[in-house]
């Protein structure tokens, strides 16, 4: 050692001098945690991972797929028997997006239960809001890209749905469809929209809702005193950073598991003839379409109160609640209207779709 | 036992100890289970199941050991008793093995039970006409809330036997004389080593290891889906046979053609019978003018 400094460093030093590194380290690692680090604050990291990881895996299998009704099918049948693990590949991307919907419902469920959506972290509320439209949407235009059978009824049963909308439902459905029926033109857009427009707008609102988030700071905990969070509190490096590297490594394992397990295998290619296939949404929707099956909701007004007004008044009453609940009080369990609220609609959410699996039975 | 844990009862103590000693252990597990399964075993069969259940034995007695010890010293301010993590392990198995049985039992005849009645429920001459969503949900409602409450009284019971394990130890622990921030101190460097560098060391070289693991083991090509999890076969469409294809087509052609006389013999011999049936109409209408 003779005291003079390494090549890397040097290349630091100079980076840093005209960049900030050191500050822009210390912005980012330095944050304080109120009430010290967490497991229950890994959801929105785990998110961002998840993302990350579903664009690498999207753009790998990029190279390969064609987006045209004639090719899709067989492009997609290539990678998952020809290219080499390709099938990984595939079936990581696939599970990937379930993963992303269970990780939002967590997040979301924290930040609700934590009361963290309360003044002043408004702004963060609404955009994960939007954040959440986002990831369903990226489920939903995704599903459509392997051209198989599932894919085309799944779409096109969607697609009926919004169409129910009114006075926009006719212009969504015909945008997106780019025909009568689901074809080479609805393809090409929801490729488009999946690869294209949607990565910006998450890349986009995930930036603002992190910015927001940083500006606003960390809730913390729901319980104990000033004091004693103020002597818990800690630094996001390096307690909770390790956390959240231990939960990411949870969650990649569990996708890679899963995607063993369960491999992507595709149906017969898609044909505007459902032949034996019942056709039916992504698992993350299947609640949604188990309610329409409801007499209740029978009819063309039924389906329009099940399918869109009853799913976007709960987003709207979501949005308003920072600005309904301006109580500061935080802990859930003195809180029993939310905890109530929050029980009934995952139990609801779980019926529906347990139900919704039940379901096929009866139409074999 | 110091106030603190005079104050806890069984199952908060259990939870207390069980909730973090669970959750430590997971992530390690799923990553045997993910190598197992890239080897092309399944981890809920034989000889995996027996694998990943005979290396979950020391992670469980280090997790327990971990949030035992966490427990004690942050919550109870406790020393914690030598070996607490074997001890809490292998009494804790001893009450899986007695409890597990019979709480299968319970749980399962508890799911025929709610089942049979809902569908007796069901049987009813009022409820026949319900159409099959509204009876699934009612159903399943009806059958798995029961059911739940059945299970959530059996996580209870088992939190409670294990608070009681948990409380022996802790009837034998004596109290911590170190004022709090020692006792943290003590507690978060059970997680935190002091030699971190040589920590990070041993974490990438077995990140890279099992990485390199993972790829060595996982197959190429798709691998054959579980038979629990297999998707329905894709229909073969049957294959082309030119010689068959062209024949076909020359009889369908043929038969075409046959049907095309005929129709237009049948279009001549109907304009002659409207020519006739013109000349006879004029006559008739001649001579009625007559």
């Amino acid at each position: 050692m003779n005291g003079q400094p390494s090549v890397l460093e040097k290349v630091f030093a100079f980076v840093d001098e005209r960049v900030g590194l050191k500050t822009l380290q210390a912005k980012m690692l330095n944050e304080p945690v109120p009430g010290g680090s967490r497991w229950a604050y890994v959801f929105g990291s785990c998110l961002l991972f998840i993302f990350i990881l579903q664009a690498v895996t999207g753009i790998l299998l990029m190279f390969y797929y064609v987006p045209s009704a004639d090719h899709a099918y067989a492009s997609t049948q290539y990678i998952i028997h020809e290219v080499d693990y390709g099938w990984f590949i595939l079936s990581y991307h696939f599970w990937g997006s379930s993963a992303m919907v269970v990780m939002v419902f967590a997040h979301m469920s924290q930040v609700f239960l934590w009361g963290a959506y309360k003044k002043p972290r408004e702004m963060v509320w609404l955009v994960g809001l939007a954040l959440f439209g986002l990831v369903m949407a990226f489920g939903f235009t995704g599903y459509l890209l392997p051209w198989d059978q599932r894919a085309y009824w799944a779409t096109t049963v969607g697609v009926e749905i919004m169409d129910k909308t009114p006075v926009l439902g006719d212009f969504i459905a015909r945008f997106l469809k780019g025909g009568p029926t689901p074809g080479q033109m609805t393809l090409s857009r929801f490729f488009v929209i999946h690869v294209m427009i949607l990565p910006a707008a998450l890349m986009g609102l995930a930036g603002l809702h992190l910015f927001l988030f940083r500006k606003a700071g960390p809730a913390g905990p729901f319980r104990g005193s000033t004091e004693e969070l103020k002597a818990k509190t800690d630094f996001f490096f390096p307690r909770q950073v390790w956390k959240d590297i231990v939960a990411m490594a949870a969650v990649f394992v569990t996708i890679c598991s899963l995607a063993f397990i369960e491999p992507v295998v595709l149906l017969e290619e898609a044909t505007p003839d459902p032949g034996d296939y019942h056709p039916e949404p992504e698992w993350y929707f299947l609640f949604l379409f188990q309610m329409l099956r409801l007499k209740i909701f029978a009819g063309e007004f039924g389906q329009f109160l099940a399918g869109v007004a009853i799913p976007n008044a709960f987003l709207l009453l979501l949005a308003a609640l920072p600005f309904i609940d301006r109580s500061p009080e935080r802990n859930i369990f003195k809180r029993p209207i939310a905890l109530i609220g929050w029980i009934v609609v995952m139990a609801g959410i779980l019926i529906f779709t347990v139900s919704a699996i039940i379901n096929r039975e009866f139409l074999d | 036992m110091t106030g603190q844990a005079s104050n806890m009862s069984s199952v908060k103590l259990g939870l207390a100890v069980a909730w973090p000693a669970f959750w430590t252990g997971v992530p390690i597990k799923i990553v045997i289970a993910l190598l197992l399964l890239a080897m092309g075993l399944y981890p809920w069969e034989m000889p995996g199941l027996a694998f990943l259940l005979l290396l979950s034995i020391p992670i469980d007695i280090w997790a327990l050991d971990l949030s035992a010890k966490t427990v004690f010293l942050e919550r109870l301010r406790l020393q914690p008793p030598a070996r607490v993590g074997v001890t809490l392990w292998w009494q804790a198995m001893l009450l899986y093995a007695l409890y597990l049985p019979i709480a299968y039992l319970i749980e399962s005849q508890t799911v025929a039970g709610a089942k049979a009645v809902a569908g007796r429920v069901f049987e009813l001459e009022l409820l026949k006409s319900l159409p099959v969503p509204e009876r699934i949900s009612i159903e399943l409602t009806m059958w798995g809330s029961v059911a739940a409450v059945v299970l959530l009284a059996l996580v209870v019971g088992w939190l409670l036997g294990f608070g009681r394990i948990v409380g022996m130890q802790v009837a034998t622990a004596r109290p911590a004389a170190e004022p709090y921030q020692a006792l943290v101190r003590q507690w978060d460097l059970l997680r935190v080593p002091a030699d971190q560098p040589l920590l990070l060391t041993v974490l990438t070289a077995t990140g890279v290891t099992l990485v390199v693991l993972f790829w060595a083991f996982m197959p190429v090509t798709t691998p054959h889906p579980h038979e629990l999890y297999q998707k329905p076969q894709e229909r073969v469409a049957p294959s082309l046979k030119p010689a068959e294809a062209l024949q076909k087509t020359e009889k369908v052609i043929a038969q075409a053609e046959l049907a095309v006389q005929a129709l237009e013999a049948k279009a001549r011999a109907g304009s002659k019978n409207k020519d006739k049936n013109k000349k006879t109409g004029k006559r008739d209408a001649r001579s009625k003018a007559d």
